[in-house]
């Protein structure tokens, strides 16, 4: 008994202490702390850089309420969601518009509706709220606008005579004529996965002429038999075989690959348009930094998508909790990051790549040339594909096409046995 | 003058030495290498870099940027307690379940033993459910419980082990001169088990010093922060602060490393001791 009565005391005492620990959130004197769960553990540049921005010009405004950060990177991010998901979300978190992602955490219901008409004068880009809604409502609002892209070194092109290729079947030519001056043609992030299922995703589009329908469909069915896959990983095969990426791409990560472009091993660099902001690094030797430019990839012979049909998404974005115990007021903070002149203009400003809204008033003319390349792309676009494959399915299609896609492009498997494996992930 | 005899047989043995020694020392030098370069020198294809000017900046950001100190101190805190719970917990329970004659000895032995199947993984979420409904998420016990239970199992093991090497009878002639049971655990028992205390000491220690997943799930405010926080802090949505990060490392290692040296000597005075005793 009284051993019971000991370890009873423990608990009642170590409950206690915690309870004195954590603060409530709301009192009478209208004091409102909002809880941000982000995943840009990096406060200091880039993206991370702006959102703090916004919050500390709205804590400024707003002095009743004060908004607590907590930020961990992607992995461990999307591990504690899970666990805010089964009790209680914070007021207002990073989510990604897309099926691997979004459907688990709508299906669970964590996060509030939003509504569509308050958002008519903000300037989204047609389309870009699409990836956010489900049954036609609306649970969260994009960030940026991401588009796929070849990097190049432009001096280095010219240096050599090398042109920009009009067709895949020149970038492979090419290719072969930039390994013959000892120079790795382009950089690939082979070792995590997801680059190379976007450059999948890039051919396709470029051989369908649209990805959407047809990757809603393969997924839904888990048969990825139809041809267009086929022709694209047959030449993501081809390029591998050409020498297109550098050796030993499959196992090495986004910093090397990066790294190799930048230091001026490789002509080229396929990667995310956010990568713009190379052009400003002043890590990057200046005669590099200066002569980076970009093309997007070239058409496949015989495909249906032409040259303006780009691989593009909205990736990352921000919703607000459903059981949140503030949501006005977390509405109006996730309101005000993004009015226009908040989120796109800082964004814009600091070289983080497209936002989701029409940023064209913030051009200043003084943009790099790789900036005013990539609008011109995005606003020349005829359409966007939308989210690359790997994003679309369920989250063991994902872990399995980003595994697996290593081991086709480096022969270890035939393709059919590719497009068998990632189709049997789906179900 | 005496001149000591070389054998082929030591020549051979101090080659090997010296070169496990390179081995083992190799990556703290390459950790201390990398974190004075600057974030673009990383990717030459050398195995050291030269840097072309010292970054002390990367340790002074490390400490500002980083909450170094901050974390230190929860790090050290955490680390301290869950030692100092896991050797008197896991002495006493050794010592019941393994010299005491009860029922449901071996049962409760083989149940604490059961611990080390366990993968953390897949405690977290469920974990994080009890905690939250506890109300102990986001303070110290929510990373002290996790981490003493994880680390008695072995170190559970360990004391049992050690337990049989000491001669029951030593105890028997302290029970005949009047020592209560406590006064045999703590007074008798526990000096002779310093060698695997410090065993377990190092084990618990190195284990929770780096581990992070626990942390960033059970924990969402900077008060209870551990170290590992420290490189998130320069991790980018797409790509990372790789130089400073590595400082942050060689700022997190340096503690681990010193506790190591300080408590290896221990054991090998310990191991040393019970040799001679025989």
């Amino acid at each position: 008994m009284k051993k019971k009565a000991l370890s009873a005391m423990l608990a009642a005492a170590m409950a206690a202490t915690s309870v004195l620990g954590s603060v409530a959130v709301v009192n009478a004197e209208e004091e409102v702390t909002l809880k941000l769960f982000s995943n840009l553990p990096d406060r200091k540049n880039g993206q991370g850089l702006v959102e703090q921005m916004i919050i500390d010009e709205y804590m400024a405004e707003n002095p009743n309420v004060k908004i607590e950060v907590e930020a961990l990177d992607e992995e461990a991010y999307k591990t504690k969601f899970k666990a805010y998901a089964m009790d209680g979300m914070p007021d207002v978190v990073s989510i990604w518009g897309q099926p691997a992602f979004l459907d688990e955490v709508l299906e669970a219901g964590v996060l509030a509706e939003l509504n569509e008409a308050d958002y008519a004068d903000y300037a989204f880009v047609e389309g870009s709220l699409e990836g956010f809604k489900k049954d036609d409502k609306l649970y969260g609002l994009p960030r940026n606008t991401d588009i796929a892209v070849i990097y190049y070194n432009q001096k280095m092109f010219e240096d050599n005579g090398w042109e920009i290729p009009a067709t895949y079947d020149d970038l492979l030519t090419l290719a072969g004529t930039i390994r013959e001056s000892d120079i790795i043609p382009m950089a690939m992030d082979g070792g995590d996965g997801w680059p190379m299922a976007v450059y999948l995703s890039d051919l396709v589009n470029k051989i369908n002429g649209s990805t959407k329908d047809l990757f809603a469909e393969a997924i839904a069915n888990g048969d990825f038999t139809a041809d267009p896959f086929k022709q694209a990983t047959d030449l993501m095969r081809q390029s591998v075989e050409a020498g297109l990426f550098q050796d030993g791409y499959d196992s090495q990560d986004y910093g090397t690959a990066m790294n190799l472009f930048t230091n001026g091993q490789a002509a080229m660099f396929y990667m995310g348009s956010w990568e713009a902001s190379m052009a400003l690094n002043e890590d990057i030797p200046e005669e590099i930094r200066t002569n980076i430019r970009v093309f997007t990839m070239p058409v496949v012979d015989g495909g249906q998508g032409g040259a303006n049909d780009i691989a593009a998404w909205n990736g990352g974005g921000y919703a607000v909790s459903a059981t949140s115990e503030v949501q006005e007021e977390a509405v109006k903070f996730l309101n005000y990051m993004y009015q226009p002149d908040k989120l796109s203009k800082y964004g814009w400003e600091n070289g983080v790549g497209l936002s989701a809204q029409d940023q064209t008033a913030y051009m200043t003319g003084e943009e790099t040339e790789l900036q005013k390349q990539i609008v011109e792309i995005a606003t020349g676009a005829t359409s966007l594909s939308g989210t690359p494959v790997n994003d679309c399915g369920p989250s063991a299609f994902k872990t399995c096409i980003e595994s697996e896609i290593q081991n086709v492009t480096n022969g270890t498997s035939t393709v059919d046995d590719f497009l068998a494996t990632i189709g049997k992930a789906c179900q | 003058m005496k001149t000591k005899k070389l054998s082929v047989g030591k020549v051979v043995l101090w080659v090997i030495l010296i070169i496990v020694a390179v081995i083992q020392i190799f990556p703290l030098i390459w950790l201390l290498d990398f974190s004075l370069a600057s974030s673009n020198e990383m990717f030459t294809s050398g195995l050291l870099i030269i840097p072309e000017k010292i970054q002390w900046g990367n340790y002074v950001k490390a400490f500002v940027d980083g909450h170094f100190l901050q974390y230190l101190k929860n790090s050290v805190l955490i680390n301290g307690l869950a030692v100092i719970f896991v050797i008197l917990i896991s002495i006493m329970a050794a010592y019941a379940c393994h010299r005491m004659h009860w029922k449901l000895s071996t049962t409760v032995k083989t149940i604490l033993l059961l611990g080390m199947m366990i993968p953390i993984h897949a405690t977290l979420l469920p974990n994080y459910k009890i905690y939250n409904m506890l109300g102990l998420t986001d303070t110290i016990w929510a990373l002290l419980i996790p981490y003493v239970a994880f680390s008695l199992p072995q170190a559970m093991f360990l004391m049992t082990s050690f337990l049989d090497s000491i001669p029951i009878e030593l105890e028997e002639a302290a029970v005949m001169d009047g020592c209560g049971i406590y006064r045999i655990v703590f007074q008798i028992v526990t000096p002779m088990l310093k060698p695997s205390i410090a065993t377990v000491s190092i084990m618990t220690f190195l284990n929770n010093w780096n581990e992070f997943m626990m942390a960033s799930t059970y924990l969402s405010s900077p008060k209870w922060k551990t170290l590992p926080f420290s490189v998130l802090e320069f991790t980018g949505q797409y790509s990372s602060n790789y130089a400073v990060q590595f400082a942050v490392m060689a700022l997190t290692a340096a503690p681990a490393v010193i506790v190591y040296v300080i408590l290896n000597k221990h054991i090998t005075k310990g191991v040393a001791m019970g040799a001679v005793k025989g």
